[in-house]
């Protein structure tokens, strides 16, 4: 049994600013988390086509490894190569371009995929309608919602008119959505002729002897479609690192700063004391263990405050925005959780200076 | 073994340097034996406070030599004193100086904390002593919740609790009112008869004197002899007869700080006089 915890009663006696410092610190977390959290939901959804096509592999023009802000281009004959291939169950091209669908004065940003119907790439799930016919498209609900169409509607993109023939779920995230029209509408209206932009790939054998059976076969780059998932995610995360690191930077200042002042407001106050104590006998490590066991409370009791309020806004968020999930990960928590000890130890460094410069004898002054 | 617990030699204490040097404190010496108690008295300003802290090792000297049970102050270092305060001084302060977070017991536990004493042991220990001073009901009170007189028991309890050779008290009384006053420095006395324990309080209240084997008045950082000093009868100062005002009453002479307490003496002299126990 340890003595008496003289930091924890301290703090916590001074009970509204221990509060109000709690809940300085748990806010600064919290736009961390937050700010994590939806960066973590784009994330996902931003690769939410290659996850959910059903692909083992996604093959793509030498060098190109990503779909987002890449281009890339297959002539059919490398294609029927790959069909050919043993191990191969099925191979399925589509093609791929980024743009934006249009109705009335409303506008959808979109990445367009061009599939063959009742092949591989194609919408899925479908909660409304079927899949296209020559001159139709498939649309996000969400999307569609925004564009004020339903089935039966008629949107513009890729320089003409389509017929909505049905309405997917769960393909529309804070930047675009995802809409399908047929391979061959795709192809006559950007005048292409032979060419895909991806191969997705069913294997009957291990991914790491297809991509390389492929590779070789091919000159093309295959990867495995978490491979292609995770490539897609660090090119948008690398996009958005420099605006994540500054307002993480930002919201790391503020908690110091709320932290190094609630602590030294916590010593200021008691400063006759720590006099006392020095006095009596406390050693500069008891003193320091003191100041750094107030730190540790007001920071884990903040990062506790900023977890639940992140997992509410979650919740929260997933109801009423569907296009800005807010996912708060493990690691998320981890990561905070390391900032937070760090903003701790350095906020208590001030007031442990205080505390190094009290003088014992000021306890005979009055 | 030293036969004093306190052996304090040509204490000097400097402050300042050139035209703003202070010498607080001028060749003190001081000799404690254990089960004694001693009470410093002087005039605000005189060195009370600096002695006691040079004392109590927490303020070095700047000349002279201290020894605490024995051990030379001077010798230890720095780091070391904080241990030795713990285990071997106890304090009583005027404004009590409980940590205001803690328990009565909390507060006594601390003391033992300090100095090695944890868990189940030192809060039996702090529990028992406060029993043994009347706090049974106020264990887990606050020092906001404690009257001024179960505040200097804690404290008190405090002090006494890792049996220290030296109890030093500054102004142990002058919160309180005459009863508890009085049951203040009975516990001071007890400290010092029944445990050993020697006893420096340094007060301007003339009632401890009826608990002290030895009174001694400071003036200017120096110990001046207490035969040459009277106290006045009207405000119950401590004045030095040479030079002071005084007056005569039915044969005895009466000293005073000012020339008002003098005049109001004389104005209703039996009213005073008999506060004086033995006037010159």
């Amino acid at each position: 049994m340890a003595g008496v915890p003289i930091g924890r009663r301290n703090l916590f006696s001074e009970r509204r600013r221990t509060f109000l410092g709690i809940a300085g610190v748990g806010v600064a977390l919290l736009m961390v988390l937050a700010l994590d959290g939806i960066f973590a939901g784009a994330m996902r959804e931003v690769s939410r086509y290659i996850d959910a096509s059903g692909a083992d592999l996604f093959v793509s023009q030498r060098g190109v490894r990503t779909m987002h802000m890449s281009s890339s281009s297959i002539p059919f004959a490398a294609v029927e190569r790959i069909r050919m291939l043993p191990g191969v169950r099925w191979a399925d091209p589509i093609l791929y371009d980024s743009g934006a669908v249009t109705a009335s004065e409303e506008r959808a940003l979109t990445y367009l995929i061009g599939y063959a119907p009742g092949r591989r790439g194609g919408p899925a799930p479908l909660v409304a309608g079927e899949e296209p016919g020559p001159g139709e498209i498939v649309l996000d609900e969400l999307a569609a919602g925004t564009l004020g169409v339903g089935v039966g509607g008629r949107v513009e993109t890729l320089g003409r008119s389509w017929r909505v023939s049905g309405l997917t779920t769960g393909m529309t995230n804070i930047v675009n959505s995802v809409s399908y029209v047929p391979f061959d509408d795709f192809a006559a209206a950007r005048g292409l002729d032979g060419v895909a932009s991806y191969v997705l790939v069913g294997s009957d054998v291990s991914t790491g002897v297809m991509v390389r059976r492929i590779e070789s076969a091919t000159g093309l780059t295959a990867q495995t479609r978490a491979g292609f998932s995770a490539e897609e995610g660090r090119r948008v995360k690398d996009m958005s690192t420099e605006l994540m690191q500054i307002m993480t930077f930002a919201a790391f200042v503020i908690g110091l700063a709320v932290i190094g002042l609630t602590l030294y407001a916590a010593i200021l106050s008691r400063q006759r004391e720590i006099g006392v104590m020095k006095a009596l006998g406390a050693r500069p490590g008891r003193l320091g263990r003191i100041v750094l066991s107030q730190a540790a409370w007001t920071v884990g009791a903040a990062l506790a405050v900023a977890v639940l309020l992140a997992l509410g806004l979650g919740w929260v968020l997933g109801r009423a925005a569907a296009t800005l999930p807010l996912v708060v990960e493990a690691s998320s928590v981890v990561r905070v959780a390391v900032a937070a000890a760090v903003l701790g130890a350095l906020g208590a460094l001030s007031p442990l200076i205080r505390v190094s410069r009290v003088d014992p004898a000021t306890v005979f002054r009055r | 073994m030293d036969e004093f617990a306190i052996r304090a030699e040509r204490l000097e204490k400097v402050f300042g340097e050139g035209v703003i040097q202070v010498r607080a404190v001028r060749g003190v010496d001081l000799e404690v034996r254990p089960g004694e108690v001693v009470l410093i008295m002087g005039p605000s300003g005189s060195g009370k406070t600096t002695l006691l802290s040079m004392l109590g090792a927490m303020l070095r000297p700047t000349s002279g030599r201290i020894a605490i049970d024995g051990v030379d102050l001077a010798a230890l270092p720095e780091s070391r004193l904080p241990e030795f305060r713990s285990r071997r001084f106890g304090f009583v302060f005027q404004d009590f100086n409980l940590l205001s977070a803690l328990s009565a017991v909390e507060n006594v536990e601390f003391a033992l904390n300090l100095a090695g004493v944890t868990g189940r042991r030192a809060r039996d220990r702090a529990k028992r002593l406060l029993l043994g001073f009347g706090l049974g009901e106020r264990l887990s009170f606050r020092p906001e919740k404690l009257s001024g007189g179960e505040k200097q028991r804690v404290a008190i309890a405090r002090a006494l609790v890792n049996e220290p050779a030296v109890i030093l008290a500054d102004e142990p009384t002058a919160n309180l009112d005459s009863k508890i006053g009085h049951e203040i420095a009975r516990l001071l006395r007890r400290a010092a008869t029944e445990e050993g324990r020697s006893v420096v309080i340094v007060s301007h209240d003339t009632r401890l004197k009826d608990i002290a084997d030895r009174v001694l008045w400071l003036e200017d950082g120096e110990f001046r002899s207490m035969t040459e000093m009277a106290t006045d009868p009207v405000c119950g100062m401590a004045v030095e007869r040479e030079g002071s005002s005084h007056f005569a009453h039915e044969g005895q002479t009466f000293f005073f700080c000012s020339a008002q307490c003098r005049d109001e003496f004389a104005a209703k002299p039996d009213r005073f006089a008999e506060r004086v126990a033995a006037p010159a």
